[in-house]
């Protein structure tokens, strides 16, 4: 569904990525791999449109991605919680994950479906919907995040670092919202950038790892043999 | 100090600080959400003050009635925001969004130089007046005092439509709200499938608007002259600031301060008319260099 080829993007004439290869299939768990500053967050944002991509190709479903704007790309069903949250912090929790619904002019009754449906996933936010999102502790932030990604993530959510920084019990609660969105939507692909690899261990299918903007897979998935063999541990 | 004077004083103030508000809201929403701080918001109060006053001239002329002045205001106004401020925006600030502000300054400034001067080739540079709505509105007895409806009823009345429509705006409209968004954060907006692009677009013509409507109500009232802009856009920076830029209720309590701060010293001490409102900024941001309103409680934009 997701295909990246061959791409390399840079910041300012440094090169961030290098000649990345991913695939994502429909309804596939996939696990990025790799240190901070090795790519992940850059990857991901250059899905989204916000890097200057100098080489190879995005498709989705076919389709060449790099030609669509970036503010048209998660109206194709792509879902994105940045690592650092960034919630709009003068909303309420509800009013930051019904924006972009509201935006793409989705039918009210439609955005009250899915809204059912994230607060099936993350219930702990439905308690919490008409509380101002600035008030929020960073593990509520990035479970708002992870509804606000689940409201357009029709087809494919990116999570950038979910875990990052969450205390272990926080850590267990969004394993579980994960875990249940898995079986409530089988069919949405995943792609989950994390550092420390043994967090994605019973989720993901199939691996990749990163470094110095390099990508490869890991062959066997994160079973931790696989892990010591690709370095990773 | 007699009373009546400080009753007239006051309602001079009201008057003159609704209109600073227009203006200032407008420059306010722009430095919110573009962060650019732009000089040339004068030029859309100028053109629109003459816009308005040759189409009451013409309207007039033709011996149609001075109320059609009033509908022909605000098309006046959203005719000027969307041509004059949609091509600003579209040719000149969408190339220097996150430049240094030094360069940003210096091509709005520019812009603003242009169209003074277009302004004058346009409408030359006789004084217009055009003060027949003012005069179909009549006047009012306050306390004694007669006033005219226009500056005391209407024009307070379009500022305070203004700052509660434009509150409405930004929090229950879902464009609303993507402005707000776009401020905040503009990549995860765009994230969010905001088209920040046009978010910019839309708020500058708004801005340009609003700018365009204080001078086109200030039309009826004063004649008009080349220079209006820029006494107008230094005052309604002088709001903006002492408000904090950004703030929108703020700049209404700014702007009211400000315009009755001037016009008691038009009163009680005529020399420091001029000086008065940057006194009033001088003073607050000495002791509140950010602003009067920039608290955590207080939203930007």
């Amino acid at each position: 569904m997701l295909e990246i080829k061959g791409l390399t993007a840079e910041i300012e004439g440094v090169q961030v990525l290098r000649k990345v290869d991913l695939s994502l299939a429909e309804g596939a768990t996939v696990a990025l791999i790799g240190r901070n500053g090795a790519g992940k967050t850059s990857l991901l944002r250059a899905v989204m449109g916000f890097m200057k991509v100098t080489g190879g190709e995005i498709t989705f479903d076919g389709r060449p991605l790099l030609q669509v704007k970036p503010h048209e790309r998660p109206r194709l069903g792509i879902g994105y919680a940045p690592e650092d949250r960034r919630l709009f912090s003068t909303f309420t929790i509800e009013e930051n994950i019904r924006l972009p619904a509201e935006v793409m002019k989705v039918r009210e009754a439609e955005i009250a479906r899915r809204l059912e449906g994230v607060y099936q996933v993350l219930p702990e936010l439905a308690d919490l919907r008409h509380r101002p999102a600035a008030g929020l502790s960073g593990g509520q932030g990035k479970m708002a995040a992870l509804a606000r990604a689940l409201m357009v993530g029709t087809r494919i959510i990116l999570l950038d670092e979910p875990f990052q920084g969450l205390a272990p019990v926080l850590a267990n609660r969004y394993a579980a919202a994960l875990r249940a969105l898995r079986d409530s939507h089988p069919d949405i692909a995943l792609l989950i950038t994390e550092s420390n690899p043994s967090l994605l261990r019973t989720f993901a299918e199939r691996s990749y790892a990163i470094e110095r903007g390099e990508v490869t897979e890991i062959a066997g998935g994160l079973a931790a043999s696989s892990l010591e063999a690709a370095g990773l541990h | 100090m007699p009373p009546e004077m400080l009753l007239l004083a006051a309602l001079d103030g009201l008057a003159y600080g609704s209109l600073i508000f227009l203006v200032a809201v407008g420059l306010s929403l722009i430095f919110g959400v573009l962060g650019v701080l732009n000089v040339a918001h004068g030029s859309f109060y100028a053109i629109g003050a003459y816009v308005a006053a040759a189409g009451v001239l013409a309207l007039t002329g033709m011996g149609l009635p001075p109320w059609l002045a009033f509908p022909f205001f605000i098309v006046a106004a959203v005719l000027v925001g969307v041509i004059v401020g949609g091509l600003v925006e579209t040719l000149l600030l969408r190339r220097i969004y996150g430049k240094e502000e030094v360069l940003q300054l210096l091509v709005t400034f520019a812009v603003f130089m242009i169209l003074e001067d277009a302004q004058k080739v346009v409408f030359g540079v006789q004084p217009y007046f055009a003060n027949a709505p003012m005069n179909w509105l009549g006047t009012i007895e306050v306390f004694g005092i007669f006033y005219t409806q226009y500056q005391l009823i209407l024009i307070p009345t379009v500022a305070l439509l203004v700052l509660v429509g434009l509150r409405l705006f930004l929090r229950r409209t879902a464009f609303g709200r993507a402005i707000v968004a776009v401020t905040q954060d503009r990549d995860a907006a765009t994230a969010m499938g905001i088209d920040a692009t046009r978010v910019y677009l839309i708020t500058f013509i708004i801005g340009a608007s609003l700018a365009a409507l204080g001078g086109a109500l200030s039309s009826a009232t004063t004649s008009l002259t080349p220079g209006i802009g820029s006494g107008m856009i230094v005052l309604s920076f002088a709001v903006a600031a002492t408000a904090g830029l950004g703030r929108i209720e703020g700049a209404a309590v700014a702007a009211l301060l400000i315009g009755l701060g001037r016009s008691v010293a038009v009163y009680f001490a005529p020399e420091f008319d001029v000086l008065i409102p940057y006194l009033i900024m001088v003073a607050v941001l000495l002791i509140k260099p950010e602003g009067l309103f920039t608290t955590v409680q207080t939203r930007k934009v």
